[in-house]
Order: structure tokens, then sequence, then C-alpha cells
């Protein structure tokens, strides 16, 4: 997927990298990259997205989770939910008194 | 267009070149097969380490000055005993570049491959979870204050 913005190309792509055999299992690694490009520089971000595990005729798609960035991403929800109520409760006890 | 502005200009552009090709480079670099080690074999057990890999560039130039041609006789005013006038005066050209960048690897995960079969066993950065807790414990410790100072 690639989206072009200002002079800026954003490319968000998934792709398979090559097969690893160990004994009777193959594995695919499957990954995906965001690629941002602007006129003096870029970035690139990839990241692990599952392994493809395939024993004879079965395959098992195994998603690989970043446990860290879960964690955080939690404890940031937490944050601002605790940000917003500590706007929203000072607010609602200042109005209750006023009725 | 004066030579040392054409010059100048030429060297830029090369710069720009350069450095849009070193970018590129490093895109290569950073494909998807960048995320996965090369397999480590111990025993029975053949291991693989799922990395985060970012990496990011930029550059920058400028180019500033005054381009006037040479005067075609200079030394007639240095004898008459008078500063040269501003278009006597030869230009002047000054050009600056620079860039940066970094790259990061973040282990995520490392895959077991033994003779229990397939296992993925995530990689948890300590630090990182205990800064997100200590700024998230900051946030409750503020929110807590608010409420009991507008409850009073």
């Amino acid at each position: 997927m690639m989206a072009q913005l200002a002079g800026m190309s954003f490319q968000w792509q998934t792709s398979s990298g090559g097969q690893v055999t160990v004994g009777d299992v193959a594995l695919t690694p499957e990954s995906r990259a965001l690629i941002v490009r602007w006129p003096k520089g870029g970035l690139v971000w990839v990241r692990p997205v599952a392994l493809v595990v395939e024993r004879g005729e079965e395959q098992e798609r195994v998603l690989i989770a970043d446990v860290t960035r879960e964690l955080q991403l939690g404890l940031l929800g937490l944050a601002i939910i605790a940000a917003l109520l500590a706007l929203a409760i000072p607010a609602l006890v200042i109005r209750r008194r006023r009725d | 267009m004066s030579a040392k502005l054409t010059k100048a200009v030429i060297s830029l552009a090369r710069d720009r070149e350069q450095s849009m090709e070193l970018l590129d480079r490093l895109i290569a670099v950073a494909q998807p097969g960048a995320a996965y080690g090369v397999p480590i074999i111990s025993g029975d057990y053949t291991l693989i380490t799922a990395s985060e890999v970012s990496l990011g560039m930029g550059f920058g130039y400028g180019l500033g000055g005054r381009a006037v041609p040479e005067p075609a006789a200079p030394e007639a005013a240095a004898t008459e005993g008078e500063p040269p006038s501003k278009e006597q005066q030869p230009g002047g050209l000054a050009g600056g570049a620079g860039g940066g960048g970094g790259a990061g690897v973040r282990p995520v995960a490392v895959i077991s491959i033994g003779p229990q079969g397939v296992r993925i066993e995530p990689v948890i950065d300590a630090t990182k979870v205990t800064l997100a807790f200590l700024t998230t414990l900051g946030a409750m410790s503020v929110m807590l204050a608010r409420i009991f100072r507008a409850g009073r």
C-alpha cells in the first residue's frame, strides 16, 4: 500500500522472508514495513508480524506478539484515561455545587 | 551566473544525489528480512531472533550570498584611495549542508524450534515498561490530587 501526501510518500508493505527449514519443519517469517520518504530524508520501520510453520501438509500461522509495545500502549491508555478523568471529575463537582 | 555559484550549485546537487543514494541503500538494508536474525543452532534447538528495526535519516543544505561579477580592474579603485563601491566588491557565496540519522534494533521475540515444536518466547524490555509504569503512576497521582482538591 502506498500513499503520497505533500511530497512525502508512505509505503506500508507486508512481506515474507526466506524460508528456514529445521528438520521436518519449514518456517516462513512475515514482517511488516513502514517506509516514509520525504524530499530530504526518510525513515523505515520494520517489525516482525507472524511465522508460518509448515510441518508436512500441516500449516499454521503463529502471530508474534510484541509484549513490550502492548504493555507500553496499555499503560499509555491508562494514563490518558487518568488525565481525562482528572479534567472531567473536578468540572462535574463544580457543576454539582453550583446546582 | 558566476563560475563560483555554478560550481557550488553543482556540488550541492551532487551532495543531494549522494544523500538520496545513501537513503536508498539504507532502505534496502532495512527490508523485511532484517527483522529476523540468522538461525543459531544449539544442540537440538534452533533459535531465531525477531527484532523491530527502525532507521531514519534526514539532511539539509543551504546556499546564500551575493553573486557579483568580479570587477574588471580592482586595482583602479585601490589606487585612487577610495574604498571600492558595492558593485566593485567581489561577490561572496556561502553554503552549508548537514545531515543526521539514527538506527535502532529492539528484540521482540525469540523463536525456538526444538523437539517439542515451535515456540515463540516474547522478549520484554523491563526498562521501557518500568518507565511507562512510572509515567502512568505520575498521571494517576495528578488525577487523584485534582479530584481531592475539587472535593474540598
